[in-house]
Order: structure tokens, then sequence, then C-alpha cells
């Protein structure tokens, strides 16, 4: 599958051709121009979450030395608190890539209206718009400024925009009606080629609700032929799934509307949510996802939104096919100071359950001067470990930077200081520790967060490069693996609700003066992510 | 690598290279264990060992040889114990370039309601236990060497620059007699071969006390590295701040670095430097991007207005920080600040380059013998519109540079100086 154009080609092969099993693919995605290497994305893989527009605690320096972040997604709407959306504004080649700091030659741009993990109650959706959050309040979007923001942004791939409602489920027949009819109107918006501009990569989200009739519906709708005006508004096109690069799936709204169905509290998921109480209710979704994906070709990419955890991962990989997903919450948990720890396939099969990581606000870590996580280590980590694989983030792996800065008579002739190599290897230095860490949670110190961020989203793409390896190497052992990781890794994620506990107690112990004068920045929302102002 | 035998042989070696020929500024050259500082040099503060949001690497990055960690902090947290099996300060932050640690009073007076100084040392209610205890200047020196900074400073007694009458003279003596008291437990402890002591100069606002005070300080000058100048940037005016520090920077020896302690506005720093001094440190320039303020010069700039919205400039386009150099626009940043904290690294860098990009071209412009030169030029540039402040102009004169010079017409603030778009932080 692929889409040509004068711009750039988006691609996706499949090694291990799989209707529902587990298989690994690959995504290319070929710029024009100078510099024209292509950016693979080797899938099962991740897509990085940003929030208003940035990896959370990441500068520029520290995204771009974080490998695992290649794919990643800009929901929108944070921007519209402006209209023109600034970015809109910003002129060059790759607008979107230029105004938020990432590189066109390393990193794959997705933008979507909504935060997919946001499950907030909102006013409804109408025809022509659907309802977005900003820090201004509630704005409408409608398809035809989403298509004219997209054509000035530039983004490498586009999510077309979905009527999916977040207002009092569960929804009716006829909602659930009307929003797939809007939804695949909204995507011929987007699709619609026209004079002089790039065709865009699109993803469609699988419109449906939890009702697998009105999914298989909403498929169907994607992949018959057109008539009549529908057809001349896509012309040349003859179906919509012809220029639909791949199909997502949101998990949130599905999570609420079961929850409901199931009588019970539906709780709204915030994007700054830690990991929603909502069950997951992974084995209720994998029938609605198949039903979503029965009548679409096989070929193309299959993404998920909002999994909160490597377990789901897995069953989602296992029973569906799932070939991309969000790292939305590896990268919360280290907002809640949370060094993930977990690898697959599982190498040394030990009797005991472990956590996927360490909440470091513990005690514990007070003097434990190891490397975040058992199963990587740090490039120079002294335990002579050597089978045990090298975790590359910057508190695992930090090095010599190989230039400085200098600001006026400071150079190495002037200082005597040695001069480096700048085209040398790097020069590594010994891991940051869980103590560290550990104190600098305790002591409300930002770079916490950062280290944490850096180090689980290179675990997160570790445990996807294993993922691949046993079903390109041996797919025979695919589900024995996968029982080994569920036996191993406790999947309740107790760690996550030990350490926004430790959390909680660490901002009351900060003092209620403090408290009082900052109560509406510091509510479950901003946990972790607050400016600290204090010094 | 210096071999650690070599280390403790040679602790500080302390080098001015070049003089101004019209200032006191001068750049000097510190080899300390953990590497070079040349002066005069402006101190990231690292309070609770890290500067807020960044790494280690990152300030290495940023090409600074020399950053501050606060006793007082470090000793509640991680505590002294951790810091022990860490192997010391250093190695607990991962950070190899130099580091100064102060003596932790200053903290225990302004963040302690119930510290009571005695001859004996400071009285505080622990923050842990509401238990009494004391920080006498033994303890705070060993206190330091536990921490393992290569400059570490004496206890003294702070007082308010804004306390008069005998308190002041009181604390003055006391400070002398407590230097007495950390240089004897510095001593006897070993460490000297890979740490340095400063002492303090207190004497408040009063010139007599002051003068007094260097006296006796100079008179111990074996026992010392280098000399900070205490007891100021507590709301004093700036005419007679920056009369205390040409005072002191006139009488301090030349063979010893000047620190002063608290400084961090740019117009600040280059009097300073005019008047003699080496060193300083300030919380300001990391706190203020925390608020969305760059530091430019052309002045703060407050990228929480709204006027920066749409405006795809980066901070400051000669700037070699990595947001600048990376061309982060203002309009990003002002989308992010004060909601991400991704704002406050990319301005926290950027305000880091532009204390040590103001200490640079200071060295550069005392080598090249154009120190007047560079004066005016910032000044003119950072306060052109804004207008001088007097105080400035006054100390400047002082030695040898009237910032006015040639430009009849330009507007003179009176009192503290200019007020900027931080100001209503
Ligand atoms: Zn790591
Ligand atoms: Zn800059």
């Amino acid at each position: 599958m692929s889409q040509s154009s004068a711009a750039a080609t988006f691609s996706f092969s499949l090694q291990t051709p799989s209707r529902y099993g587990p298989r690994i693919g690959n995504i290319l995605y070929r710029r024009t121009g100078p510099s024209s290497e292509p950016i693979q994305i080797a899938t099962p893989g991740i897509l990085t979450a940003t929030s208003r527009g940035v990896v959370p605690h990441l500068s520029r320096d520290n995204h771009r030395a974080t490998n695992a972040i290649r794919w990643v997604n800009v929901p929108f709407e944070t921007f519209l608190e402006h209209n023109p959306p600034v970015p809109t504004l910003q002129p060059g080649l790759n607008p979107l890539h230029t105004f938020l700091g990432f590189v066109p030659g390393k990193h794959i741009l997705s933008m979507s209206g909504r935060d997919p993990y946001d499950g907030r109650e909102m006013p409804p959706n109408g025809v022509q718009h659907i309802s977005v959050n900003s820090l201004r309040g509630v704005r409408k979007l409608s398809p035809s400024d989403w298509r004219s923001y997209v054509l000035s942004c530039k983004p490498d791939i586009v999510f077309a925009l979905s009527d999916i409602p977040f207002t009092n489920p569960p929804y009716s027949q006829k909602r659930l009606t009307k929003s797939i009819d809007r939804s695949a109107t909204w995507l011929s918006a987007i699709l619609r080629p026209a004079e002089g501009e790039r065709p865009l990569n699109v993803l469609v989200h699988m419109a449906g609700g939890t009702s697998a009739p009105a999914r298989k519906a909403f498929s169907d709708s994607l992949v018959e032929k057109l008539y009549g005006p529908e057809a001349d508004a896509v012309a040349p096109l003859t179906t919509l799934d012809e220029a639909v690069a791949g199909y997502s799936f949101d998990l949130v709204p599905l999570r609420q509307s079961l929850e409901v169905s199931e009588k019970r509290d539906p709780r709204n998921a915030s994007p700054t949510d830690l990991n929603p109480v909502i069950p997951t209710h992974t084995e209720q979704i994998i029938p609605l996802v198949k039903a979503s994906l029965t009548p679409l070709p096989e070929t193309k990419p299959r993404l998920i939104n909002s999994t909160e955890s490597p377990h789901e991962i897995l069953h989602y990989i296992s029973s569906v096919g799932i070939d991309l997903f969000d790292a939305h919450w590896a990268q919360r948990a280290a907002d809640i100071g949370v060094a993930l720890d977990f690898e697959f396939p599982v190498r040394s099969a030990s009797d005991e359950r472990r956590d996927i990581g360490h909440n470091l606000y513990d005690e514990q870590f007070t003097y434990d001067f190891k490397p975040f996580a058992d199963a990587f280590r740090g490039v120079i980590s002294e335990e002579d470990s050597s089978s045990v694989p090298i975790c590359h983030c910057l508190a695992c792996s930090p090095f010599h930077p190989p230039s400085r800065i200098y600001h006026g008579f400071d150079t190495p002739e002037h200082s005597g200081t040695p001069i480096r190599d700048p085209e040398s290897a790097p020069h590594y230095k010994p891991h940051h520790t869980r103590a560290y860490i550990h104190h600098l949670l305790h002591t409300h110190e930002m770079s916490a967060h950062t280290f944490l961020v850096m180090h689980n989203l290179e675990v997160l793409d570790a445990f996807f490069a294993g993922i691949r390896s046993v079903i390109a190497e041996r797919p025979e052992a695919w589900t024995e693996e996968v029982e080994k990781f569920l036996q191993k890794y406790d999947g309740s994620l107790k760690v996550f609700e030990a350490a926004k506990a430790s959390w909680k107690a660490v901002e009351l112990a900060r003092g209620k003066g403090r408290l009082a004068r900052e109560k509406e920045k510091q509510d479950e929302a901003t946990l972790g992510t607050v400016i600290e102002t204090d010094d | 690598m210096v071999s650690a035998l070599s280390r403790s042989r040679v602790p500080m070696q302390f080098e001015v290279i070049a003089k101004c020929h019209t200032t006191k500024a001068r750049v000097s050259r510190m080899s300390l264990v953990h590497g070079v500082t040349m002066l005069p040099t402006f101190m990231p503060v690292a309070t609770q060992a890290a500067i807020k949001g960044l790494t280690a690497q990152q300030m290495e990055a940023l090409g600074v040889t020399l950053i501050l960690n606060n006793t007082y902090h470090l000793n509640l947290r991680p505590g002294l114990n951790v810091l022990n099996a860490a192997g010391g300060a250093h190695k607990f932050q991962g950070w190899d370039g130099n580091l100064l640690t102060d003596s932790g009073g200053f903290q225990l007076v302004s963040l302690s309601k119930f510290t009571t100084i005695t001859e004996e040392g400071a009285l505080f209610s622990s923050p842990f236990t509401g238990e009494p205890t004391m920080l006498t200047p033994e303890e705070s020196i060993s206190i330091q060497h536990t921490i393992g900074a290569d400059i570490i400073m004496q206890l003294d007694d702070v007082v308010s620059s804004l306390t008069t009458g005998s308190r002041v003279e009181e604390a003055m003596e006391r400070s002398v007699r407590w230097l007495d008291r950390c240089i004897l437990q510095h001593e006897k402890s070993g460490k000297k071969g890979a740490q340095n002591l400063f002492a303090i100069v207190q004497g408040g606002l009063d010139p007599l006390l002051r003068d007094r005070c260097l006296d006796a300080m100079i008179e111990r000058r074996d026992g010392v590295a280098g000399y900070a100048i205490g007891g100021l940037s507590g709301g004093e005016e700036k005419d007679v701040f920056w009369r205390i520090i040409k005072q002191c920077a006139d009488k301090l020896p030349e063979e010893r670095p000047r620190y002063s302690m608290g400084i961090g506005f740019a117009e600040d720093l280059l009097v300073c430097v005019a008047l003699g001094v080496d060193m300083a440190d300030c919380v300001f320039p990391t706190r203020t991007a925390r608020f969305g303020v760059a530091l430019t010069h052309n002045g703060p700039i407050n990228l929480k207005l709204n006027k920066h919205a749409k405006d795809f400039r980066t901070i400051d386009e000669n700037c070699p920080c990595p947001t600048c150099k990376d061309r982060t626009s203002r309009a990003m940043l002002h989308h992010i600040v004060t909601h991400e904290t991704a704002a406050a690294h990319a301005i926290t860098l950027h305000n880091i380059v532009f204390q040590a990009q103001v200490m640079g071209r200071a060295r550069e412009a005392i080598i090249a013998g154009k120190f007047p030169d560079y004066l005016r030029s910032f000044f003119a540039q950072y306060f052109g519109d804004a207008g001088y402040p007097e105080w400035c102009i006054n100390a400047l004169r002082s030695v040898g540079v009237d910032l006015l010079e040639g430009k009849p017409n330009a507007k003179v603030i009176l009192g503290n100086g200019a007020k900027w778009e931080y100001a209503t932080n």
C-alpha cells in the first residue's frame, strides 16, 4: 500500500501478513528534497504523545537524544486558542516540524484534532463540527477548517476528524448512525484531492462506538464504491479506503461506553489522568476492533491509542494484529516517579512476580545507586553483566557532550582544559542512580521527570524491539513468550497506585501555605507536570 | 585526568591573566580539582543538586564549569549519609565540573524563623523533629567536606543588609571569630588538598565595620583561598551596594578570587566585574526563566505577554544556546510557557547561556583592552530605551568609565534602576 505524491511517500509493508495475529511490518516515509533519507519505523512500534506540542519534560536537545521518539502525534486543539492557529502561520517547508522543533529527517509528525486520551465530558459535536478543548474553553472545529489547518501545517500524517461523542454514554443506535455518517463525510472532506496540493496521508478513526454492527457498517462504507455526488466529491477516488493510509482506534471512549453499559460509574478520563480507573475492557474491545477490520484490507497499518500497560499491548498484538501504539501511559508513568523496568521476551524466568517499574518515591531507593532498571544497564554501569542489554537513555547512559559552547576566552587554549575530539566515540559517564531520582522527586525537582521520560520511552521501545524479534525469528514461540511475560509482571499496576499516593504525600509535606497558594495548579490533573517556581 | 596525589598538592591555582587598563576588572584562571574555570564567571545555582529541569550533561554542553549547591538543602535531603554513600555530591548528581557550596547559614536565617545565633553557632529547630539543633562553624565545614565541593564557604553570622545598630558589628566580629574556627576545622580535616575555603566579608552597610572586617580577614589570608563579599543584595540601596562592593574589592588581596554573593542581574554583574569582582551567583536567571522571562542583550522579555503569540523570531538571533540555535520561536515559547516544564527548560538553557555570554564577553573585552567600550555598548543596548540606572553610572564613573559619554540626551533612571517586563513577578 502506498500513496505516491510529488511531496512525500508513506508506505507500509508487512513482512508477516496476518489478518488478526501478531505481525511485523515497516513504515517508510520518504520526503523529497536533498536530505531525503527515508524515515523507517518498524512495527509493532510506538508513537510519542505530546502536550501543547511538546513531549512533556523534554527540551529539544533531549527529545532528539531519545531515539525512541520517531513518530510524534500532535493533538491540535490547544492551538485553537488563537484564530488562525499560530502554527498555520509558520513559514517554511515543514511548518509543523519547524514550529515544534522536530526534525524532518528523523521525526514523522501526525496531527489529530483532539487529544485521544481526553475523555472529559464535552458539548455535543454538530453536523459541521467537533467540540475541542483549549485553555480558553471549548472551541468548534469544522472539517473545512481542519483541512485548511492541515494544508498549512503540513504534518506527515493526519487523523481525519471523527464524530466521537463525549456527552453522555451510552449512545443510542440513532446517535451511532449519525456518528458513522458524519465521520465518513468528514473523511471524504480531508481525502478530497485538490489541485496543486499534496495528497494527504490520512488515518481514519474506526467509528461505530461499542456496536459491532455499526462499526462494520462504517468500515463497509469505506470500501464501497461511491456514486453520484459522493463520488464526485473525492474523484478520482472510487472508494474512500483507496486513499486511506491506515486505521486508528481510540480506547478511551470505548471504555467509557462499556463501563456505563455495565451500570458502573464512568470516570471522565482527562488527558492528564495517570491511569484511569476505568477497567481496560480489553476482552470486550477486541471483538469490536475485529468488527471494524473485517471488511478492510489487512495490508494497512492499525493504530491504537491509550493502552495502559505492556500486558494490554500484548493482547492487542496477539488478538487483532495492531501495529502501532501510543506511549502516553509510559510517559505519564514518568510524571508520577515510576521508572519502567520490564523486558520482552523475558530472559530470566524467575519465580517472583515483579512490577513493571519502580516507584522511585519509595524510601527503599534512598541508598539505591543502581541504574533505573534491572533489565537494562548503562553503557558503563559497574556490574559485570555484559549479557544485560543497554538502555541508551541519557539517565542510564549519559555522556560528556562532544562539544560545548564557549563564551569568551574559555577555549582549551586559554583554560588549558584538554580538548575533546568531537568525532570520537561518546565519552560515557556513569549512570544516574535511583537514589538521585528519589532525591529529585522528594525535592520536587523537574529534572526527575526529564530523566524518567527519556528512560521510559527507551524501555518501551526496547519492549517493541523484543516483540518484533520474537515474531520475526520465533513466531511459534509467541504465545509462550506472552504467557511468560504475563506470568512474570504484575498486570494490576499496583506500582502506579503506590507512586500516585507517594506523590500526594510529598505534596502535603511541602506545606499547607504552598498548597493553598497553588491549589488550583496542584490538583491531580497537573500531577508531576507543574513547573517548579520555588527555589 | 589529574591523579589523586597531584590533586592533593594543588588545591587551587589562581592566576590573574589580564587587567583592564581603566577599571578594576580582571581576567583570571582558577584551576580546581574538577577543572578550570575562567573568571569572571557567573555560577548557576543547583540548590538541591540539579539546575531546575536540566541535566548535568546539558550544563556541560552549555559551557558551564562551576555551579553552586546549597548546603542547608543537601543536608536535609538527601542527607550526609546518602552523599557519603554516593561518594560525594559530584557523583551523586553526575556533575564532573567544579562545585561550590555555601555554609548553610544564610538559608538557616532566611528559611527558619526560629534560628538564634549564639557564640557557639546557629541554633535552630530541626525541620524533621522540631528539636533544637546547633549548626556550628566546625559542623558547617564538616558537612561541606562530606558534600565535597571544590569551594566551601565559612559559616558567617548573617544579618539582613537592612539591619542597623550594634547587631551588625556583633555579627561582623563573630564572623571573624567563626572564620578562625572554620580555618582550624578545615586545616585539621585533611581535606585542604581537594577543597578550598573562602572567607565572607561582613559588616553590613557601614564602611567602618567593613574596613575592620577586611583587615581581620586579610590577616588570615594564609588560611583562605578566596573571599566572598556577603551581607548585600538584601534590599539595600543600590548606590550603597556598589560602594561597599568597591570598598571590599579594592582592599582584598590581588591574588585571591573575589566572590560577590547573590548577584545576578546583568547590570549588577558588570558593575561588580568593573569593581574587581571575579565570581557571582544568583537564582534569578534560572528562576525568572520558569516564569517565562528570557534575558537578552536588549533587556529581558516576558514571553507570557500576548505580544509574543505570533512572533516567529527566536529569543536572540545571535545567542548560541540550544533554544535559540534551533530557532525556537517566541510564539512557540509563548504557547507553552508556564504550562509545560519544557518551556522552563528552554528558557533556562537560554538564560544560563546569556549570563555566561555577558561574562565571557567581559573576559574577552578585558583581554583586548576594550572593557570600557564593552560596558558602554552593553549598557546602551540593554538600557538604551528603558534608561540608564543612575547608580550604574555612578559606580562605573568611580572606576573611570562614563556610560553617558557622547550621549548628552540619554535617559537616566534614578534610584534602584529600570523596571522590566519581569517586574510583575
Ligand atoms: Zn534508561
Ligand atoms: Zn538563547
